[in-house]
This record gives structure tokens, C-alpha cells and sequence, in this order.
């Protein structure tokens, strides 16, 4: 198998994998747009072989896979921007994690201030009920003295 | 640093506070009783030291709040903050993080909350581990309160410090370091930019809510304070040894510790002043 085959072949499976992690709605399309343009020039080199030597003379590079390192450096900065977009993720969850706090926190003490409330409430219209019953009681005389007539 | 300022800061004789920014003050008369301050305790698995913590804060007046910020602790530390929270003296509130967040996001959500609630006029971080001394957060809040200060440190490196716990020696040699650089790239001579006892007043405590390192803050802040030529200064304090528990920071995580900050710094003296002198 020589280089260009196995560029080739990579060419593919960049595109196939790179398909597949989008089709499944794990990997954003934002990202996958750089794959694909990788995939694609892996593709064109493995079909066009001499597409490298042609850049390679018309780039002034000495030796063909002196562009392979140009493809490192596109690899690089790819990587770079990856752990760039992980920084701001990063804050990102960690700003979420501390407002899951605060709200919890806030929603813990409303819980627990309703539930005084509703304690009070409670009490409260036990002592009305309370007093709904001295009243019907006391109120019973008055009825009484009718029921003769 | 500015030598007259020193001159103003030893002029009392109770007073060994010492001003490491820029600005020009001398001590007013002032009551801090009405100054509402908030005492953050990030804690993270710290279930058996913090009791310990809470039961010391409990002689504070009315005028402090505490805050225990549960950085996700894996053991019970969230129940026995609750638990504490209805029978502490100052009003204990529990703030609990449903992840390990790191100190510098657990401290920054308890700034977070000073600016939620807006009755505070001073933040002050203190450790749940049991290291830090309570005599010293009124202390704290007195020298910010006559120097007119934004971030007061707590220092266990000042001639005035008394003789307590400071460490191996070679973590003293690393905070030696972080001293001299920030001294050398900010112009003020700090002598312990690691200590995790400060107070922030107002205008600090509000930036820091915005933008606060997440691991290791402390002597990257303190260098973004000198930086921004807010009024920074340290008082001696002791320190004692842990109640309970491991330090987070441990030998291999030093070497990390003492990269990460150096570059922060760096970093930041590349930065442009991001906020006005006042």
C-alpha cells in the first residue's frame, strides 16, 4: 500500500466518520465543516497524487513531504481552537453550576418559609374552627327556646 | 511601594496594618458595627472540620452573615452545613454546588451572592477547614473600614505576625516567590499572596463576581488588584493547622500550582488596567 492509498482511505473514513458523529447529532455542524474541508483535501490528494509534488514545486518546498507538515500546522491550529472553545466551555458550566446553587438555595429557603406559612395558616384556622364551634355552642340556647312553638 | 504611606499606616501605634497599592490615606475614626459584612467558608469535604469552624464564628456580632459554599462534597458536609444553619447565632446560610467546582468557583459564588443580595459592605473569605483565626476577621474589617481599603489580606509573613503554622519550607520558598514577583511586576511589596483570609470591600467584591480565577485565585487576584490600583493592604495573622483533612494542594500539584499562577501573572501585567484608580 503506498501513501497515496492510504491518504486516500483516510479521505474516506475522515468523511465517513466525520458524517456519521454529525448524523447522530453528536458532533455540530460548526465543527464538522472543518473535518470535512480535511477530509477533502485527503481525498483529492489520494486521488490526484502528484497534486502534492505539483504544490510542493510551485511552494518552492525541497521535498514533497515538506507539506505534510503544512497539513500538522492546520492540524494544530485546529486543536488549538478546540481547547480555546473547552476554556469558555468551561466557564461557561462553571457560571451554570453557580447559579443552580444560588437558585437552589433561594428555592430552599421560599420551600421552607412557605411551609412556616402554611404551618401558621393551619393554626390559625384551627383557632377560627375552634372558635366556630364555642360560637355554634353558645348560640344553641338561643335556638333552643324556638323549638317549642 | 509608596514609603509616606507607610510612614501614615505606623503612625498609630495599635495599627500594624500595612498598605501595599497606591492611593493616599490615614486613618479615619470609624464604626464598623453598622458595616454588614458576609464570611464565605468554601468548603469541600469538610464534614468534620466544619462544625469545629461554625462553633468559632459563633461570638461574631449581628451585623456578620455566614455563608458555606458546598463545593460538591462527596461526604455530608451539605447536611451538616443545613444542620448548622438552624442553630448558628449569625445567619448561616448554605449555598451547596451540585459539582467540584474548585475554590475559586465556590468564593466566587459567594461573591456572586453578596451582589444577589446587596446588603453587604464587606466579603470575607475564610477557610472551613479551621486554619483561619476568627479574631482576625474583625480585624480585618477595621482596617478596611479607617484605610478606606478594598481587599485586606491576612498575612502570616509580616514582622508582626505572630508564630503559628506557615508551612513546609518549601511551599514557603514557593510563596516567597509568588511575593517577589508580584512585588517586582505590580510595585507593591506583598508578604503573603497565598493567604486565603481577605476581606474585599465593595468595589473588589463586585469585580470579583464578574471575573475570578477558578483554581489557585489568590495571588492572581491580589495582583489584578494592585494591578488596577485598588487599595490593598495586609494585617498580621496567625494561622493554625488544620483540624481535620488534607490540603487540596498537594506536592505534585505544586509544581502545577506554581506554572498555572506564574502564568496568570505574567499574563495579566501583558493585560491593559482594566478598571479606573478610585
Amino acid at each position: 500500500m503506498n501513501a497515496e492509498r492510504l491518504m486516500l482511505l483516510g479521505g474516506v473514513s475522515a468523511f465517513v466518520l466525520t458524517l456519521y458523529w454529525v448524523r447522530s447529532r453528536q458532533l455540530r455542524e460548526r465543527y464538522a465543516i472543518g473535518w470535512m474541508v480535511l477530509a477533502t483535501i485527503l481525498l483529492l490528494c489520494g486521488i490526484f497524487p502528484n497534486l502534492i509534488m505539483r504544490f510542493a514545486d510551485a511552494a518552492r518546498l525541497s521535498y514533497s513531504s515538506a507539506v505534510l507538515f503544512i497539513a500538522l500546522g492546520a492540524m494544530y491550529l485546529f486543536s488549538f481552537f478546540v481547547t480555546v472553545s473547552l476554556s469558555r466551555q468551561h466557564r461557561q458550566s462553571a457560571r451554570l453550576l453557580q447559579e443552580i446553587g444560588l437558585l437552589q438555595s433561594r428555592l430552599e429557603k421560599l420551600e421552607s418559609r412557605l411551609e412556616d406559612r402554611a404551618e401558621e395558616v393551619d393554626r390559625e384556622n384551627g383557632q377560627a374552627h375552634n372558635g366556630q364551634r364555642v360560637r355554634a355552642i353558645s348560640a344553641v340556647p338561643e335556638v333552643n327556646p324556638r323549638i317549642p312553638r | 511601594m509608596d514609603t509616606s504611606l507607610f510612614a501614615c499606616a505606623q503612625e498609630t501605634a495599635d495599627e500594624s496594618a500595612r498598605f501595599l497599592s497606591v492611593g493616599k490615606s490615614c486613618p479615619k475614626d470609624t464604626e464598623t458595627a453598622h458595616k454588614r459584612t458576609l464570611v464565605v467558608i468554601p468548603a469541600y469535604n469538610e464534614q468534620d472540620a466544619l462544625p469545629q469552624t461554625i462553633d468559632s464564628l459563633q461570638s461574631l456580632p449581628a451585623n456578620f452573615e455566614l455563608l458555606v459554599v458546598n463545593d460538591g462534597s462527596t461526604d455530608d458536609t451539605a447536611l451538616v452545613a443545613s444542620r448548622l444553619s438552624t442553630v448558628s447565632l449569625p445567619s448561616l446560610h448554605v449555598i451547596s454546588l451540585p459539582l467540584n467546582g474548585g475554590i475559586g468557583i465556590a468564593v466566587q459564588t459567594g461573591y456572586l451572592f453578596a451582589v444577589q443580595q446587596q446588603r453587604f459592605d464587606y466579603v470575607i473569605q475564610f477557610d472551613g477547614d479551621g486554619q483561619h483565626d476568627t479574631n482576625a476577621i474583625g480585624q480585618l474589617v477595621d482596617t478596611c473600614e479607617r484605610y478606606d481599603l478594598d481587599l485586606c489580606i491576612g498575612s502570616r509573613f509580616l514582622p508582626e505576625s505572630l508564630p503559628g503554622f506557615r508551612s513546609t519550607w518549601l511551599r514557603r520558598f514557593g510563596i516567597r516567590f509568588l511575593a517577589w514577583l508580584i512585588s517586582l511586576l505590580g510595585g507593591a511589596r506583598v508578604t503573603d499572596p497565598t493567604s486565603g483570609l481577605r476581606c474585599a470591600g465593595r468595589r473588589a467584591w463586585t469585580i470579583f463576581a464578574t471575573q475570578y480565577p477558578d483554581d489557585y485565585p489568590e495571588p492572581e487576584s491580589l495582583f489584578w488588584c494592585i494591578r488596577n490600583r485598588l487599595r490593598v493592604g495586609e494585617i498580621p495573622a496567625v494561622m493554625h493547622e488544620r483540624f481535620t483533612g488534607a490540603s487540596s494542594i498537594h506536592t505534585l500539584r505544586g509544581a502545577y500550582y506554581m506554572l498555572k499562577v506564574t502564568l496568570a501573572i505574567l499574563v495579566d501585567r501583558l493585560r491593559p488596567r482594566e478598571c479606573a484608580a478610585g
